[in-house]
């Protein structure tokens, strides 16, 4: 439990980053009404920041985008009134790259926000915002949201821990939706713990979204003391010969510290994970040019003076609204929909999902409990570098789009440091097995030196 | 470039997405690298026969179809502009320059 002062005062040393788009002010005087409605749940009296596509009846909800800046939802996410049930306090909304769209931060209609070890570099994205203000101990844990592992790969960057649950585990209601078979709300926390406390607190069934799982809210696993019993996969395909040698060097130290534990280690193949990239920017781009249908200056959005139709009232709107990012998604998106494109993308990429799917499944099926893999291929990029070439800003997500595209859940922490800079190891589990991940995960993090150089 | 300016005109159109004209040959380039990126699934043979993948539940659950009130936290008048009677009110098109939409002007 922090008090609110002290809170303030942390978000406010955090400032400079451009985590917060929430001004200091409201989320103190909103962190004083919340306290007093005395609660002694789980989570009691915790500040959790909060993505800024998560619908908070307490703050605007932009999704870092102009085209709804200062919009109030009406109501709240289900993530949100069960973080306020268990006790937790909202401590504002972090930027985010716009609608979720990028890896880095720097597509938010709000400026980019910086890595908290260099402020030249990003603290990848798209929950950057989440990743960034826990590293800098800001709050104890943030929710974020994932699509393509935008909570996993900032939270790498940032040398902190990122969950992404199975889909259908957490529900979506109040989630602003991007790619809807891929979305799933994930936590950044400081340790396993404060991560998987949040989680806990948030999953379980949900009459608000048909996509949420009939089960109840998962509970926390009692951290093992040893690992023997597990058997741990290490995916090949995870180790390309251009993998930054550092990320490989702490990878490879991690994977003896889990031999070192007890766990049997087995190399196995997942042989479709090179088109888990093209396969999701089909798929992704595609639900998303649906999804932003709505955001039309007539159901959401401002509308602009001096238009004469109604389909320049959309097109000025969208067109004036939404950042460059988002226009290309939309446009790509649009395209492998289109007539006589749909088979010849979409289709195609529905049954690649398959395949990466089925790969896990095969794996799994053979015994093996949990994959190990780099969390990404490199330590956090320098700002501006991937900017102008969008396809190497999608490859920084290439260990991250498996699990969405599969649906299973993932968890990446700190294995060491580059040069000053963290990187992030990764465990993906079964559907549903999110204990067992959790288990490996308390203790290989008990384990692992995750802030000495490597 | 797999997507000729036109194609991508005619794609904004079907978007709804005003497109500058300036910005045309820059987005044109960029589509046409991320479609001839994700072109490489259709050089992997086989796919034909697999049934497409959908996480989440099998089967929707239903809730019952029953009236209830919607619980939101805002009244319609405090969430759009301009709310009488039970109605939405919304700029006359064509009528735009007169004021900012939701204005005196509305019907």
């Amino acid at each position: 439990m922090t008090s609110i002062a002290e809170t303030a005062s942390r978000l406010a040393g955090a400032a400079s980053l451009n985590a917060l788009l929430t001004p200091l002010a409201e989320v103190e005087a909103s962190l004083t009404r919340q306290a007093e409605r005395a609660s002694t749940g789980p989570l009691a009296g915790m500040p959790v920041a909060v993505k800024d596509n998560i619908c908070t009846l307490e703050y605007t909800t932009s999704c870092g985008s102009k085209i709804l800046e200062g919009y109030r939802s009406p109501f709240e996410a289900t993530a949100i009134a069960r973080l306020k049930a268990a006790g937790a306090l909202i401590a504002g909304k972090t930027n985010c790259d716009e609608f979720a769209m990028g890896s880095s931060t720097e597509h938010s209609a709000f400026g980019r926000t910086q890595h908290p070890f260099d402020p030249s570099r990003v603290p990848g994205g798209s929950s950057g915002g989440s990743a960034a203000l826990v590293a800098a101990g800001a709050v104890p844990a943030a929710l974020g949201s994932e699509t393509g592992g935008s909570v996993r790969q900032p939270a790498s960057f940032c040398g902190i821990v990122g969950i992404k649950p199975t889909y259908g585990r957490v529900s979506r209601y109040g989630l602003v939706a991007f790619g809807s078979s891929l979305d799933q709300i994930g936590v950044c926390g400081r340790t396993v713990s404060d991560a998987a406390r949040v989680l806990a607190a948030i999953s379980g069934r949900d009459p608000m979204d048909s996509t949420c799982e009939d089960r109840d809210p998962f509970q926390l696993p009692a951290p093992p003391e040893n690992l023997q019993g597990f058997v741990v996969g290490i995916p090949k395909e995870y180790f390309p010969p251009d993998l930054d040698p550092g990320v490989r060097r702490g990878c490879e130290r991690a994977i003896r510290i889990l031999k070192d534990l007890g766990a049997a280690v087995r190399d196995v193949s997942l042989p479709h994970t090179a088109y888990a990239i093209p396969t999701y920017y089909i798929i992704a781009p595609a639900e998303a040019s649906s999804n932003l249908a709505r955001y039309d200056g007539v159901r959401y959005g401002p509308r602009f003076n001096g238009v004469p139709d109604v389909r320049a009232l959309y097109q000025s709107t969208r067109g004036r609204g939404f950042g460059p990012e988002v226009r290309r998604r939309i446009l790509v998106g649009t395209y492998v929909l289109s007539a006589g494109y749909y088979d010849a993308y979409y289709r195609r990429a529905q049954r690649m999902r398959a395949l990466i799917a089925q790969d896990f499944r095969n794996v799994f099926d053979r015994g093996v409990d949990l994959l190990f893999t780099p969390a990404t291929p490199t330590p956090a990029f320098k700002a501006g570098e991937k900017l102008e070439d969008p396809v190497s800003m999608y490859l920084a997500d290439i260990f991250t789009v498996t699990a969405n595209l599969a649906g299973i859940p993932g968890l990446t922490l700190p294995i060491g440091r580059v040069d000053g800079l963290p990187i992030g190891g990764q465990l993906l589990a079964p559907q549903f097995l999110e204990d067992e991940m959790l288990e490996a995960a308390f203790t290989l993090e008990q384990a692992v030196p995750g802030s000495e150089e490597v | 470039m797999s997507v000729s300016r036109e194609e991508v005109e005619r794609i904004a159109r079907l978007a709804e997405l005003h497109v500058d004209e300036a910005a045309l040959p820059g987005l044109t380039e960029q589509m046409s690298r991320i479609l001839d990126y994700v072109s490489q699934i259709a050089a992997v043979p086989g796919t034909e026969t697999v049934q497409p993948f959908s996480p989440g539940p099998v089967a929707l659950r239903y809730r019952a179809d029953e009236v209830r009130p919607v619980p939101l936290a805002l009244t319609p008048t405090q969430m759009a502009p301009a709310f009488r009677d039970g109605f939405f009110l919304v700029p006359r098109l064509g009528a735009f320059d007169a004021g900012a939409a939701g204005g005196d002007d509305t019907e």
